[in-house]
């Protein structure tokens, strides 16, 4: 069977180089926020901006560092890639555990921001939906490896 | 749906993975598909008859809880 919108096994690799940095990195922030790698200063051009004083700026050029962003992009482009590179016997099997597995992070995902948003307030609600852009992705590489070295492990089991 | 894959095999000494091979899926497809836990395609049961030179009906069977 075809299957559409996956990217070829070998970027499965480079999703992991990717993504291993960027949760190091990511790591590194959260302990110490008030490191700022100078080299990381840039000026940026932003669609949307707030100012300190609370004043929307559009479509302009503003300082900024960009460590935060960078951490951002590599977990991102690191996990869509684990997520989406095909598996090296993708059939129509595995795309049915791919749709399970997408299915149940996005039910996963959701169910715990439902109950953030009920029960976590101020800035921690932020920081949830900070690790919220990451989520899906994670909880979706999680169960579909899981299911798949399940069924595996279930050859292994007939032999 | 019940199939006599398994039964099939057998008769032409084939393992899984080598008749995963024969039809172009994973080893872990044949399997899931014999333990009755994946309802394969049109095209692979075409193709998985087609190995065993029988038509689809004789390898894949409703059953009344498909209905």
């Amino acid at each position: 069977m075809k299957t559409i919108y996956l990217l070829p096994n070998q970027f499965k690799r480079i999703g992991w180089v990717l993504f291993i940095p960027g949760i190091i990195l990511g790591i590194i922030f959260l302990i110490n926020q008030s490191e700022r790698f100078e080299f990381f200063n840039i000026t940026v051009f932003s669609i949307a901006d707030q100012q300190a004083l609370g004043k929307t700026e559009f479509f302009s050029f503003t300082k900024n560092n960009i460590f935060d962003e960078t951490i951002g992009i590599l977990i991102i482009i690191g996990a869509l890639f684990i997520a989406f590179a095909k598996e090296k016997s993708e059939d129509e099997f595995i795309s049915k555990i791919r749709l399970e597995s997408l299915v149940w992070a996005t039910y996963v995902n959701y169910i715990i921001l439902i109950l953030s948003i009920i029960f976590i307030y101020d800035m921690i609600f932020f920081w949830v939906l900070v690790f919220n852009m990451f989520t899906t992705l994670f909880f979706f590489i999680i169960r579909f490896n899981w299911a798949l070295n399940k069924s595996k492990n279930q050859i292994r089991d007939e032999e | 749906m019940r199939n006599s894959i398994k039964v099939e095999r057998d008769k032409k000494n084939l393992t899984q993975a080598q008749l995963a091979e024969l039809v172009s899926v994973s080893r872990q497809t044949i399997n899931a598909i014999e333990l009755g836990k994946y309802n394969l395609s049109t095209i692979l049961a075409l193709k998985i008859a087609q190995v065993f030179n029988q038509s689809v009906h004789d390898i894949f069977e409703l059953e009344d809880s498909d209905w």
